[in-house]
């Protein structure tokens, strides 16, 4: 027995019994009780419901895409319509699902209770936070029911400011909005780490899910103000002609690529750095092992954080920028390949000697693994100058960025999903279904976007309505693969609702795992834990060596 | 879309080649894959290997040392670094050459707009959405935009450029044998983005002599712009004799000493600027009296005027 | 002053001690500033950079703003400063009514640098600098001073707003803090509210070098 099993034996206090006591979850019906309520775990559930009605119209959006894009010749739909769905899909995929997904869900639920706390430093302010979020996804809604915008999601000006016959405006005003939600989130989990620790739980005794969501956390906070004042300056061009960015109106078209990718590179990491501490929890608990190189997997993760304010300029290799600064911004993303390349090894050396089990959300973690080292390889192709002069703004980068997108915080989300969902709900999904749809989308992502690869490097250009007849196969293709992708992903969506009311109940710790949210019940008491906890143990303190049969 | 002369093979998963340029970025590219095959075949292997091998419940020397290890950490972090490292530098030696012209490079005129390219020859043939090029010999195209960024991109030369609405950039290649090439916008402009796409025609040298002559054109570039520079009264201060204003003569490609005390180089996007906006960057030794043209020159008259400044040579002493 | 109030701070319940719940709430307060003043950092460094690409353009453009209104509002909120700082400390003593003074004085001052900077806008508006309205604009011969003029509005604009702000919640801030039993339930709220005020002194004190000292 490991010293954290040690952890709530404490004598005086009864054991749980059939007559569970009250949880989060069932202690209060109303509808009040859920939207006014500060607790952590329910805010929790607030943004899950809401990230997941963004998913399904960002994926809608994207479904519509591919089903374009069977055809060569852009009958489906006019040019106008086709900008739009993609804008839309970019946009509401990356601020209203992938950048919230795993912090605002996972992390709001989970980070008191992994450190022993009772609830975030400002519940009131996290509540605020969701409020905000629904704010901004209000004006997105609004844009895409009066008619959508089709700047992209990158919205380059003068495009965006001057000649876009769409509604920009408020399509901007949901970005912005939406962005104090990411400032507010990451300043409570920044003071939630520094201050609220349990007695015990110093830096290096947390796991490494804190340690990333601490770094996400940063990066929200120096980088989203960066966007915020951007997208300030496009709405102030469009809407009173002060002009930055059009040179009819004085301005420069290339400030704005400079502010847009200073804020958006760090934003894909935001995306990344929480399915990496996800994918961390879930190769330590399913090999019952701790983590390799906890320390470097720790500094990694702040190594991620800050090199990634430094490589923005590899977006703009060929847009004129000087041969200086493009061989600087290379060679600085190179170097921030690394400390990927240090998580995605110790991974593979927690796996080694283990005691595997590969339930779902393993094999989440280890699709994960695959499609993240490729994901991110190809960006190394791309962080090439000679390469990126051939394959900028080709499906090549479209591919990239999903294989990370979608094969790593995707498939890091599911696989969270699913090893955290006993401890949200107090239930177990159905597992043999749960390896189906783990299957599914793994065989439909990849038959979706390996076939964009080769696109790419043939030379078929992104935000593409109308494309060159010998493209259609591999088009084609790619379509096929997102209906097997459609599939797979009514399985979660299905069952994980299905269980709710008829999965099998859970007990505290169903996978044996170590970490304080596994001492306390499933699902959790309001104030997490009965009494607070003194750790005294490190992380991740499975026996060493592992008894053949478990 | 465009006829199916620069069409690929449907099959095709790799597109031609047309210039050792592109050769050179599908070797590094080969190369690149490969070491990374070599990184990451492993990690595959070994956890699909381990997953199985020490999967729960199977029989196994699980024992394992402390869960840290100072030296292998160093060790996979600098050895797979110091390995691309290589294809960093690799690709930026290309780069190099991608973006800095030869001297004495063939210049084509483009302007990108909503939604379609004009090539303009030396020679004052001008094309939409298509430009036929001499093989092996160094073209380089200089272009501007006229509304938002577009990007010119040729697949098969492995190279592309945005065009910018209030400067020149530059693209350059040297296509080794002829053929017909697709040539695409590549950067998101808006409704029509996706039809903003042409061929690029490589000739042997002679079949180009003799386009040109079909192609029918009265002027050179330069010949229009001396024109524009006639018609607008510009030689009454830029005349050499007349001492109001710089001559124009060698002007192109000089260093130009300003106001303030700096230096700058008068390359085409200085000389468009000056003519729009005299004004900004005062000339050092003279009194700033030019009028601005902004709102009266098109794009083309400016493309053209330049032309002809830098055609004007140093005056021979 | 003999009628000092007790002094203290009502701990929340997910807090374990009063001591967590203050350095939190500094914590969280600096965290904040912090991303305020990475929003005006582009702003900052665009007309830094344009500095340097158009020395010219820039010091023309320059020679239009009005530096001695600049250089009073620069005073009036460091005064503001000043009397947040004794509203603060009076809070920690106690002194309620000293410190409703001192909180007044400072959204007075703020409201007077708005007046000020209310002024210096119509200023510009009737010399034609403001190449944004529908009327000629001054330096239109040299279209770089143009971007220059644009960011001095755009900053100055967001700093007023955040004063603006500012001065708002002060005076409901204010209104809250006369009631008896204020500073003995949140005290910790002047504290932390001064943060806030200092930092719209701080943005300031950047704003007016970078953009009206600099280019003289």
């Amino acid at each position: 027995m490991s010293p954290s099993d040690a952890v709530m034996r404490d004598p005086g206090t009864p054991r749980p019994t059939l007559d569970r006591p009250a949880d989060y979850l069932h202690e209060e019906h109303t509808l009040r009780s859920w939207f006014f309520s500060t607790d952590h775990k329910r805010i929790g559930l607030l943004y899950l419901a809401s990230i997941t009605a963004f998913f399904v119209l960002g994926a809608i959006a994207a479904g519509l895409v591919r089903l374009a894009l069977i055809v060569p010749n852009g009958q489906i739909f006019t040019s106008d319509t086709y900008n739009r769905l993609f804008t839309m899909h970019g946009v509401i995929m990356v601020w209203f699902f992938l950048i919230p997904s795993i912090p605002s869900t996972f992390g709001n639920f989970l980070l008191p209770l992994m450190i022993g706390a009772k609830d975030v430093a400002f519940p009131r302010l996290n509540l605020l936070s969701w409020y905000i979020f629904m704010t901004g996804a209000l004006f997105t809604m609004i844009t895409l029911v009066i008619g959508g915008v089709d700047t992209g999601w990158t919205f380059y000006a003068p495009f965006s400011t001057t000649f876009s016959n769409s509604y920009v405006i408020p399509a901007l005003i949901g970005v912005i909005v939406v962005g104090f939600s990411s400032i507010l989130t990451g300043l409570n989990f920044v003071v939630t780490v520094h201050k609220m620790r349990c007695p015990g739980m110093t830096w290096f005794r947390m796991p490494i899910f804190v340690w990333t969501l601490y770094a996400t956390s940063l990066i929200f906070l120096l980088a989203t103000p960066v966007i915020t004042i951007a997208l300030i300056l496009l709405v102030m061009e469009r809407a009173f002609g002060i002009g930055i960015f059009d040179p009819r109106l004085g301005g420069d078209p290339v400030l704005f690529e400079h502010l847009f990718w200073f804020y958006s590179h760090p934003a894909v990491y935001i995306m990344v750095l929480p399915g990496m501490g996800v994918i961390t929890e879930l190769v330590a608990a399913f090999s019952a092992k701790k983590v390799f190189g906890y320390r470097f997997v720790a500094y990694a993760s702040i190594a991620l954080a800050s090199v990634t304010f430094l490589v923005w300029g590899h977006h703009m290799f060929v847009n004129g920028q000087s041969q200086l600064a493009s061989t600087v911004f290379s060679l600085l993303s190179f170097a921030v390949a690394v400390p990927s390349a240090v998580k995605v090894y110790n991974w593979t050396a927690t796996i080694h000697k283990g005691s595997i089990r590969l339930d779902t959300p393993m094999l989440y973690a280890m699709g994960y693994i695959g499609l993240f080292v490729l994901g991110g390889l190809t960006g190394l192709f791309l962080a090439t100058l000679a390469i990126d002069a051939h394959l900028h703004d080709t499906y090549f980068v479209v591919a990239h960025f999903h294989y990370i997108m979608v094969g790593g915080t995707m498939l890091a989300f599911l696989g969270g999903l699913h090893y955290w969902w006993p401890k949200f709900t107090g239930r177990m999904y159905p597992e043999s279904w749960g390896r189906v749809g783990a299957a599914l989308i793994f065989i439909g992502f990849n038959v979706t976007f390996f076939p964009q690869f080769i696109l790419g490097y043939l030379g078929m250009p992104r935000r593409y309505h109308v494309y060159p007849p010998e493209f259609q196969l591999l088009n084609i293709m790619s379509s096929a693969g997102a209906t097997i992708l459609a599939v797979g992903y009514f399985f979660p969506m299905t069952y994980l609702i299905w269980s709710l009311w008829y999965g099998r109940k859970a007990p505290a710790n169903p996978w044996n795992a170590k970490g304080l949210e596994w001492t306390t019940t499933s699902p959790p008491p309001a104030h997490n834990f009965t009494i607070t906890p003194i750790v005294d143990f490190e992380p991740y303190d499975y026996p060493n060596q592992a008894p053949e049969i478990v | 879309m465009t006829p199916d002369d620069a069409g690929g093979h449907p099959l095709a998963l790799w597109p031609a080649a047309a210039s050792l340029n592109a050769h050179e970025v599908d070797h590094l590219i080969l190369g690149f894959t490969v070491v990374t095959l070599l990184l990451t075949v492993p990690i595959f292997v070994g956890i699909t290997y381990f997953a199985l091998r020490y999967r729960v419940g199977r029989a196994a020397d699980r024992r394992h040392g402390e869960g840290r290890d100072v030296r292998i950490e160093l060790l996979w972090m600098l050895i797979p670094f110091a390995l691309t490292l290589g294809f960093f530098l690799w690709g930026a030696m290309i780069f190099n050459t991608e973006v800095n012209p030869p001297a004495d490079a063939m210049q084509i005129e483009a302007i990108g707009r909503q939604w379609m390219w004009k090539f303009e020859h030396p020679g004052g043939q001008a094309e939409i959405n298509d430009l036929h090029v001499p093989a092996r010999q160094d073209i380089k195209i200089n272009m501007i935009s006229q509304d938002v960024i577009h990007s010119l991109y040729v697949p098969a030369l492995r190279v592309q450029m945005e065009t910018l609405p209030d400067r020149y950039t530059q693209l350059w290649f040297k296509a080794d044998r002829p053929g017909v090439y697709r040539l695409y916008c590549s950067e998101y402009c808006g409704t029509d983005h996706s039809k903003m796409d042409g061929e690029l025609t490589v000739m042997s040298p002679a079949d180009f002599a003799k386009w040109l002559v079909q192609a029918g054109s009265t002027q050179s570039l330069a010949a229009v712009g001396a024109r524009l520079y006639v018609a607008y009264g510009c030689g009454g201060c830029h005349d050499a004799k007349s001492g109001i204003a710089p001559s124009l003569a060698g002007l192109y490609g000089s260093a130009v000493r300003l106001a303030g005390g700096s230096t700058v180089v008068a390359d085409d996007t200085w000389l468009r600027g000056k003519i729009l906006n005299p004004d900004s960057d005062p000339v050092a030794g003279y009194r700033q009296v030019m009028p601005s043209f902004h709102g009266v020159l098109k794009e083309d008259d400016l493309t053209h005027i330049v032309a002809y400044i830098r055609s004007l040579q140093e005056p021979t002493q | 002053m003999s009628d000092a109030v007790p002094v203290g701070i009502e701990r929340l319940e997910h807090f374990e001690s009063a001591d967590q719940q203050r350095e939190a709430s500094a914590l969280g307060m600096w965290a904040w500033l912090l991303t305020e003043l990475l929003l005006f950092a582009g702003l900052f460094l665009i007309a830094l950079i344009l500095r340097i690409l158009h020395p010219a353009a820039v010091t023309l453009a320059a020679t239009h703003l009005k530096f001695w209104i600049g250089a009073a509002n620069t005073a009036i909120l460091i005064c503001s400063s000043f009397t947040m700082s004794g509203a603060i400390e009076l809070s920690r003593l106690g002194w309620q009514r000293g410190m409703v003074r001192c909180m007044l004085a400072t959204a007075a001052l703020g409201t007077l640098f708005l007046v000020l900077k209310g002024y210096e806008y119509y200023c510009d508006v009737v010399e034609h600098m403001v190449p944004f309205l529908d009327q000629p604009y001054a330096l239109a011969a040299d279209p770089a001073t143009r971007l220059f003029v644009d960011v001095y509005f755009v900053t100055t604009g967001l700093h007023a707003m955040h004063l603006f702000t500012g001065v708002s919640i002060l005076l409901v801030l204010t209104r809250m803090a006369s009631r008896p039993g204020f500073l003995a339930r949140h005290q910790n709220r002047i504290e932390i509210y001064g943060l806030y005020w200092h930092f719209i002194d701080v943005i300031w004190i950047i704003v007016f070098p970078v953009l009206y000292v600099l280019n003289r």
